[in-house]
């Protein structure tokens, strides 16, 4: 890969001049202490052991019983049943008293545990949708029945939980995409990841409120990253695996379409969102679905399928995505407790709507703050026991107003030595930022919504900044993985431009240079990165290198051009441009830059009939109101040289 | 649920000058009854011919932890029969034949491990297993390891990539050489046996 710069870009580069490096002290500075967490953690001192309970049992009066029909089946239909049913994601079904009882110890253990139901943050924090954990009287209530012997109750047969519909859990969908073929799964062996890329076959722009994604062997799928890929990357990586899917890294253009949060974990449907909330889905877009498959001993084969919900009209409201994270993690072997935070200030008033931590094996405890303008802090959530498998997206019921100033920070704890069973690595060894799940990332995606248009550019643009002056640490460790890998470099080069890093990003593409001294594009984008700079000497031998190469490229000579202008070597910067119109007859961009050529050389005549001859090309806005000014003020500009 | 059979430890309790960790040693007149899937009933401790150690592994249809561990059974299988130790699946509780040829054959086990019923909880009161899958060794008629087949599940949810200690071989490998597995008791993580007996 070797993408060329814009020539419209250099040109307001060069016009904007050098911008200076953003600073990220404020940003580091957000987090000063960690947190205390005695006080919850006293609370649960309070819950009754199972021991306490058994003792209780004997002086309870005999009407208390606790039965199945009565405690037990209410709130296996409420929290368990969504998996616990025949055919679902739960290794067994729960629907039955026959069910319940045979694996009642099962269920006290995980209860006690919470290991079940799977609800990683802490039960205080939301409320959040689909919020199913159990309260401590809820799981001594298990304890009791199983103490008991689990009685069933006043019928016979005790009578059961509600009863399970295996049918689409958002209703009737409007379309449906299949994994064409099914994908096999090994019996052995660790965790398999596998990034399925399925076309999704609409025609025109359909307006999509919401998806459901059914594993299709929700004994082996744990879980689904869910994106939308508009380019043919995501595509191209599928058909070079011979098999169904592809194993490897998410392609970069896959994304979460518009601010909405796809995926799914055992248990969790997203909600519809109103039709002005959907996002839009064009054609010729392709569902990405990253897969985490555990073997289940035997060979299995999986087929998802995916259930598309559309709304009739298009969307008046879009959500922003906000990541908060570091991709500079290093976490040397051993290391118990390595803490990494990061902050943002928010420029606008926002409400949060849902959030989605990510990490993976070695992250113990994960913590989300927003620290309010008036200076007092809400926890958004804290998980103590972190686990990879179970990355909910937690939606609030009620979204949390954060009105402008508020810092949103994230405090996240790994543990890479060999007391973390989870961790990957026997003996242990540095970890550093990747998307492999044998690396780490810590990540807090948080989804707002802001109150109109003008706000909205407002955060993106600001926000933008600050995930591009992160990505490029991700992007410099991938860089020393694998230094040959010029695609890497050129992206990484692209985003030091727009941080205003342009001796950065000339270093990469120097090496591009290197690696493909033959390729026109890499001298000119370096001799972009060198402009930018302001080393306009070096700059100007790449372009010649790359006019050498290809005489025919006019990018060369417009930014060679700029260089001219900006020496002050007039005669020089017309005859630049002069080549840029004859490669490029109907641009208007080139007669534009052209005229200012040669106003530089105060020839005001020229120039006021080159930027009319511009305009008769009619150009689009903005450029055409940009080469009216020009045009009057060298109309100016020769009245007063008469 | 049967009571003929008396829990060894009740009758003999450990000596813990011999193996600290061991559990009794106990008569070999003491039958253990269990069922093949035809109904025929079995003595446990009894080898087959030419065996030297039985290794029994608790196991059910519906657990997904034991079910996982279907090809490493299958390797430990074929790794030790050479020093002629027999593998063999013991399904506690009122699963029924039909089932368990069902699981054999879905899980590959045919060539591995023959498949037994203990209805009664018998083998699983004489050993005092507790969860599937764990496994009991029996050499000597005696029980000369329970436990996990590996450290791969460090607790319910809590799993590692790979295993870093796997302690069926190692009490194999030191079984079939005369010597006491190294450590004689471990605790199995995965699905009650309690549960599989309602």
């Amino acid at each position: 890969m070797n993408r060329a710069l814009t020539a419209a870009f250099l040109f307001v580069t060069i016009a904007a001049g050098l911008k200076t490096r953003p600073t990220y002290g404020a940003v580091a500075a957000g987090l000063k202490t960690r947190p205390t967490y005695v006080a919850v953690a006293a609370g649960l001192k309070t819950r009754p052991t199972s021991v306490a309970v058994a003792a209780g049992l004997k002086t309870r009066p005999a009407y208390d019983a606790v039965t199945y029909e009565r405690d037990i089946a209410p709130l296996l239909s409420d929290r368990c049943a969504m998996c616990h049913h025949p055919n679902g994601a739960a290794p067994f079904s729960l629907l039955t008293y026959d069910d319940a009882r045979r694996h009642a110890k099962q269920i006290a253990a995980a209860t006690r545990a919470r290991y079940m139901p799977p609800w990683k943050v802490e039960p205080d924090d939301g409320p959040f949708v689909g919020q199913r954990p159990l309260s401590a009287r809820e799981i001594e209530l298990i304890d009791r029945w199983v103490a008991d012997g689990m009685p069933g109750g006043a019928s016979q047969p005790p009578t059961a939980a509600a009863t399970w519909t295996d049918e689409w859990q958002l209703g009737k969908p409007d379309l449906v995409v299949t994994l064409p073929d099914p994908f096999a799964l090994q019996a052995d062996g660790a965790d398999v990841f596998r990034i399925f890329v399925i076309p999704i076959p609409v025609a025109g722009e359909r307006f999509v409120r919401g998806v459901e994604f059914r594993p299709g062997n929700p004994k082996v799928v744990h879980h689904a990253n869910i994106r939308v890929d508009r380019t043919r990357a995501s595509r191209a990586l599928d058909e070079a695996d011979r098999e169904p899917g592809y194993s490897g890294l998410i392609a970069r253009s896959a994304e979460y379409p518009d601010g909405h949060f796809l995926g799914w974990t055992p248990g969790q449907i997203a909600p519809l969102v109103p039709s002005d909330l959907s996002w839009r889905l064009s054609s010729g877009t392709d569902l990405v679905v990253e897969v985490h498959m555990q073997p289940s001993g035997k060979p299995e084969r999986v087929q998802p399928s995916i259930a598309f919900y559309f709304g009739d009209r298009a969307p008046t409201r879009t959500p922003v995505m906000l990541r908060l994270g570091r991709q500079t993690i290093d976490i040397p072997a051993g290391e118990r407790q390595y803490t990494v935070t990061d902050s943002y200030v928010l420029p606008v008033d926002v409400e949060l709507q849902a959030m989605q931590p990510h990490a993976h094996y070695r992250l113990r405890e994960a913590r989300g703050d927003a620290t309010f303008p008036d200076g007092h802090t809400k926890r958004l959530l804290l998980i103590r026991d972190w686990d990879f498998r179970w990355q909910h997206v937690y939606r609030y019921v009620t979204p949390v107003a954060l009105p402008k100033g508020t810092r949103v920070s994230m405090q996240y704890t790994y543990d890479n030595s060999a007391d973390n069973a989870r961790n990957p690595e026997r003996p242990p060894r540095r970890v550093r930022w990747g998307q492999r799940s044998s690396d780490e990332m810590g990540d807090l995606w948080l989804q707002v919504l802001t109150r109109n248009r003008q706000d909205l550019v407002t955060l993106d643009t600001q926000f933008r900044r600050k995930v591009v002056a992160e990505d490029v640490n991700g992007y410099e460790i991938e860089i020393e993985r694998h230094p040959g890998d010029t695609g890497l470099r050129d992206t990484a080069a692209v985003l030091y431009l727009e941080l205003g890093r342009p001796l950065d990003a000339a270093r990469h593409f120097q090496a591009t240079v290197d690696a493909r001294p033959d390729s026109a594009a890499a001298h000119y984008n370096l001799g972009t990165a060198l402009s930018v700079a302001r080393r306009l000497d070096e700059a100007m031998r790449q372009y010649q290198r790359a006019l050498a190469i290809d005489p025919q490229y006019a990018n060369a000579y417009n930014n060679m051009g700029n260089v001219f202008l900006v020496m002050g070597k007039t005669d020089e910067a017309v005859r630049a441009f002069s080549e840029v119109v004859r490669l490029q007859p109907g641009s208007a961009t080139a007669l534009g830059n052209l005229a200012a050529a040669y106003a530089a050389a105060k020839d005001f005549d020229r120039a006021v009939e080159t930027a009319d001859a511009a305009l008769k090309l009619k150009p689009a806005e903005p450029l055409a109101s940009t080469l009216k000014e020009q045009r009057d003020r060298y109309r100016q500009r020769r009245s007063a040289g008469r | 649920m049967r009571d003929e059979v008396p829990h060894p430890s009740s009758l003999f309790p450990p000596p813990s000058s011999l193996f600290p960790d061991t559990i009794a040693p106990v008569l070999t007149t003491l039958a253990v009854l269990i069922q093949t899937l035809t109904g025929a009933a079995v003595d446990a401790l009894q080898p087959p011919t030419g065996a030297a150690a039985i290794v029994y592994v608790f196991t059910s249809t519906d657990c997904p932890i034991s079910n996982r561990y279907a090809p490493e059974i299958r390797r430990l299988s074929e790794r030790f029969a050479k020093q002629g130790v027999v593998f063999r699946l013991i399904y506690p509780g009122r699963e029924t034949a039909a089932a368990i040829r069902d699981h054999v054959r879905a899980f590959s086990y045919e060539e591995s491990a023959e498949a037994f019923r203990d209805p009664d909880l018998a083998l699983v009161r004489f050993t005092g297993a507790t969860i599937t899958p764990e496994a009991v060794v029996i050499a000597n008629g005696r029980v000369a390891y329970r436990g996990r087949i590996d450290d791969r599940y460090a607790d319910i949810g809590v799993d590692r990539s790979t295993a870093t200690t796997h302690d069926l071989a190692d009490a194999l490998t030191a079984i079939a050489s005369g010597r006491p597995a190294p450590h004689p008791v471990t605790q199995a993580v995965g699905c009650y046996i309690a549960d599989l007996a309602r």
